[in-house]
């Protein structure tokens, strides 16, 4: 019996082309993943080169006095991309991968957004986990709509309740031919993605495996649940159609404007005034109260004090420059708690609709979420802020620009670590899966002579 | 054709459809989705007024009561200049969401325009965001064909396909009968919309702009109009081709999955590997390493301004910058904007022509896809798409290069050539002249310059729908009857 499922199955031609079809896609997704990770990892020369060249250009031309020296000189940060981001691009395609910064305000510099093409977010990429949430489930679908009413349709259903094995068993058999060639294509593609992108076998990659297996198996439960309730061909596609519009378009995209319309950031516009303000107001204030509330800040500089009767110094200059990310504080924090609250409000609608929580476990898994560039931000904030405390000393003393090893300096990266939260990566779409067999297993448990009698 | 017989069969295509119980529900359930998108996005467009006014207002206040300084201070100081949406931009969102909404606008500097709704939305925005343009460009189709994949081929099935033609009933009567029935059902789901969005739009006060928005929303209903009808005449034409109702389901939904999901994606593909664009810091890099070889406009004494310095005392007879009867500084500060400006102007020139290769590729496949043609048509209508969104940065630019340059003649004009430094009581001007200087106001581009940079989709949109109705009265005799 099983060997002539197969034999029908292997020769159907449209089931062939659709495995097909599934596998191309995937490669050409892998492609783009590929061509992602490359262009990322060009920038990042790139960055670092242009790096050292500004650094040495500086040091060669503006060479009397390293405050001015520290206005114009640009330390970057590169958020270190895992090679897996190539298989979910996520957010990383609008995210900068790499901060450059000065030492003077951050609030003006650390939104900078890289140069892309808006049509191409619009349409968005063609990414493995794009063809795994899209496509995967339409062949799967074309696959077991028609399980039981192709064999009413075509007059076999008869002859299927005549043999000595049990319907019900034979359907097993067939969804489970189909549900084994179309992981095999999966983790074919798999295979390959782990040799092509270079992509390191580690607890990410396993989950993100399992999440990709899980996702599948969820199609497949739901069609083997449509299908329990014996009707015609035509009403089985319409419903799995639904399901799949729902499910990858309406669904999401209305939790994506709800969200927005949820949570309005206008804190966002607020840093922008504030730290402007902040800094730029000074200029035209008494040069104390400013100098006073620098040390206040960093009472470890109480000792360096501004020139009696000058116009400028540097301390007044940088702490003016401090001002600007001071007084534009609370804005930035209320702006990144109402980013987590985002983040958090689509995790937890997530843990009902799978294909939010697959997208959004790739995403995380392969640190091309909001919350990995939001921890890259704080990493900025950290870098910036150590590179400060590095150079405000020698800028009060008027450091000699020759003295200090400008080699010192090059592009620095974050590692953002991803912990692997078993339970919320399996449990939910497990769950949904497990609810789709149980309720179809009810179904199955009629007698299914009695639906034979339509035909 | 006579209008008789069209009347009869559409008449008959809508009464028996929307007889249907599962019609009704999905009419019920799209004029419920299509009421909370273009609701949500109506809301969503007021908030963002509101809160894009309440910072603009706060923007020029703050400049307007800037105390007594030095100009070019001013000009560092500098504007925030905010995007406005186009008021009918909750019909369509479009590109909205991936371009940035504040632009920090400073003498020298040309800063990138931040705050994108995608930079600060997680990866659900890739699913897309519900909109009226989205359901009708998308779901639509999907629905009408639906409801029309059989309306030929199960006529054919039950054998009533011949008794329709040996009545008299030609071909090209009979596609174009069932296809305007289709068309009408259709209708049940685009008219309402349309009823609410009127009613919103006039309802939005907050923008001058509305008899602007209001004749594009007369074009956009065009559009939209004639998208349903291609693809009701779609629909109907593929059943009349196909063997069976199956068949025909089957290519249609083939169509519809290529059109709407493959395509996009794969002209993209082709775009980015046809023409590469420069990140940003090839593009600043580019940018400065021109700046430099021009020299520095902060620095009187740069070797790069000192040609200009030597004409400049030969034309005024005098051996000094400080004995020239105008403010040198400044004078040597406006040239240096004049030239970092053009320097800039040149290179960002290059990058949008290397973008608007990019989507031309994708525009180009809209004469293949019909659904790529109302896509583009929508959003440059709609004030969301990319031309719209660059017309803002070329306004900013331009507003920016103004500022810098105004303080720069207010130097050059009253700060004395002999004042040094830019606090002391000689190196500062009056307040008055910063409410001087007029507001940044975001304009919408006209609509020659929406028809021009979207003829190809109109284009398009007028060869399907003509080449499927010549389609239609030409191959009649291909049609089978069983």
């Amino acid at each position: 019996m099983t060997g002539l499922l197969i034999k029908n199955f292997v020769r159907s031609k449209g089931l062939m082309t659709g495995l097909l079809l599934l596998f191309l896609s995937g490669l050409i997704s892998l492609n783009v993943g590929k061509h992602f990770l490359e262009k990322n990892q060009q920038l990042i020369q790139q960055t670092a080169h242009f790096q050292q060249e500004n650094i040495d250009r500086n040091v060669k031309y503006v060479n009397k006095e390293i405050g001015l020296l520290l206005y114009y000189v640009r330390f970057g940060l590169a958020n270190h991309t895992p090679n897996l981001a190539g298989l979910s691009i996520g957010q990383r395609d609008i995210n900068p991968a790499v901060l450059s910064v000065t030492i003077r305000n951050l609030e003006e510099q650390k939104y900078t957004t890289d140069l892309m093409n808006p049509m191409y977010q619009l349409i968005g990429n063609l990414d493995f986990s794009f063809v795994l949430i899209y496509f995967f489930p339409l062949i799967i679908i074309a696959f077991c709509f028609n399980l039981i009413s192709e064999e009413k349709e075509e007059g076999t259903w008869s002859l299927v309740l005549s043999q000595a094995i049990s319907p019900l068993k034979m359907l097993r058999l067939k969804l489970c031919i189909r549900y084994v060639s179309v992981l095999t294509v999966l983790l074919l593609l798999l295979v390959i993605a782990k040799f092509y992108l270079a992509i390191p076998v580690d607890n990410a990659f396993v989950a993100f495996g399992l999440t990709a297996i899980l996702y599948i198996s969820f199609w497949f439960s739901v069609s083997w649940l449509i299908v329990s309730f014996h009707r015609d061909s035509s009403y089985n596609a319409l419903l799995l159609l639904i399901v799949w519009v729902m499910l990858t378009i309406v669904i999401p995209a209305s939790v994506t404007t709800v969200i927005v319309y949820k949570y309005p950031v206008p804190e966002a516009f607020g840093t922008v005034l504030e730290s402007r303000d902040g800094y730029h107001s000074k200029w035209d204030q008494p040069k104390e109260p400013t100098i006073q509330k620098f040390q206040k800040h960093y009472p470890q500089f109480n000792r360096y004090k501004h020139p009696e009767g000058k116009d400028y110094s540097w301390l007044w200059y940088y702490a003016m420059q401090q001002m600007g990310d001071d007084e534009a504080a609370v804005h930035a924090t209320d702006l990144k708690t109402k980013l987590r609250k985002r983040e958090a409000a689509s995790s937890v609608i997530g843990l009902f609709v799978p294909t939010i929580h697959t997208q959004q476990i790739c995403n995380h898994l392969s640190q091309s979420d909001m919350a990995n560039h939001l921890n890259f931000i704080e990493e900025v904030e950290k870098f910036h802020e150590q590179k400060r405390l590095y150079f405000y000393p020698k800028i009060f003393t008027d450091f000699a620009i020759a003295d200090e090893n400008w080699k010192a300096f090059p592009l620095a990266y974050f590692q953002d670590k991803v912990s692997v939260n078993w339970s919320l990566v399996l449990i939910p779409v497990f769950s949904i899966c497990v609810i789709c067999v149980v309720w179809a297993g009810v179904n199955f448990r009629r007698p299914l002579e009695r639906n034979a009698r339509y035909e | 054709m006579r209008f008789s017989v069209l009347k009869i069969l559409s008449r008959q295509v809508y009464r028996s459809t929307i007889k249907k119980r599962s019609t009704l529900w999905l009419i019920g359930i799209f004029n419920l989705m299509l009421g909370f998108a273009v609701v949500s996005g109506y809301q969503i467009l007021t908030t963002q007024q509101q809160i894009v006014d309440k910072y603009s207002q706060q923007v020029r206040h703050r400049w307007e009561k800037s105390p007594d300084k030095h100009p070019h201070r001013m000009a560092h100081y500098g504007y925030v200049a905010f995007r406005q949406k186009f008021p009918l931009s909750f019909f369509d969102f479009g590109m909205n969401s991936y371009v940035g909404n504040a632009v920090f606008l400073e003498a020298h500097r040309q800063n990138t325009v931040n705050f994108s709704e995608a930079s600060l939305s997680n990866g659900l925005l890739r699913f897309g965001e519900i909109s009226a343009g989205l359901i009708l460009q998308l779901l639509l189709p999907l629905v009408i064909f639906f409801w029309g994949f059989d309306l030929i081929s199960a006529e054919r099935e039950n054998g009533t396909l011949r008794i329709l033609l040996t009545q008299g009933i030609s071909w090209p009567e009979l596609i174009m009968g069932k296809c305007l029935g289709l068309f009408s059902v259709s209708l049940t789901i685009f008219v309402p919309v349309v009823v609410i969005s009127l009613i919103l739009l006039f309802s939005n006060g907050a923008i001058g702009d509305n008899w602007q928005s209001l004749g594009y929303f007369a074009i956009l209903i065009v559009g939209y109009l004639v998208y349903l009808l291609i693809v009701s005449l779609l629909a109907v034409f593929v059943s009349a081709k196909s063997n069976t109702s199956k068949s025909a389901l089957t290519k249609l939904i083939g169509f519809w999955l290529f059109f709407t999901l493959i395509l996009p994606k794969i002209s993209l593909v082709i775009g980015q590997n046809l023409y590469p664009s420069p990140s940003k810091v090839e593009f600043d890099t580019a940018v400065e390493h021109e700046l430099l070889a021009q020299g520095d406009s902060h620095n009187p004494n740069d070797p790069h301004f000192k040609v200009l310095k030597d004409s400049l005392l030969q034309a005024y007879g005098v051996d000094s910058t400080h004995k020239l009867p105008f403010n040198y500084g400044g004078y040597v500060m406006r040239e240096g904007e004049r030239l970092s400006a053009e320097t800039y102007k040149r290179h960002q020139a290059k990058l949008v022509a290397i973008y608007q290769k990019q989507q031309n590729v994708v525009r180009l496949t809209a004469l293949c896809n019909p659904f790529m043609a109302i896509k583009n048509l929508s959003m440059a209508l709609s004030g969301t798409d990319y031309a719209t969104y660059h017309d803002f940065e070329n306004q900013a630019e331009a507003y920016r290069y103004k500022l810098a340059q105004t303080m720069n003649e207010l130097q050059i004009k009253l700060i004395s050539n002999t004042t040094k430094g830019s606090s002391g009581k000689q190196a500062i001007i009056n307040r008055k002249h910063w409410a001087e200087f007029p507001d940044f106001s975001h304009h919408f581009p006209a609509f020659i310059l929406v028809f021009q940079q979207e003829k190809l989709a109109i284009f398009s949109l007028i060869i399907w729908i003509s080449g499927l109705y010549f389609l239609v009265t030409l191959s009649s005799k291909h049609f089978k009857a069983f």
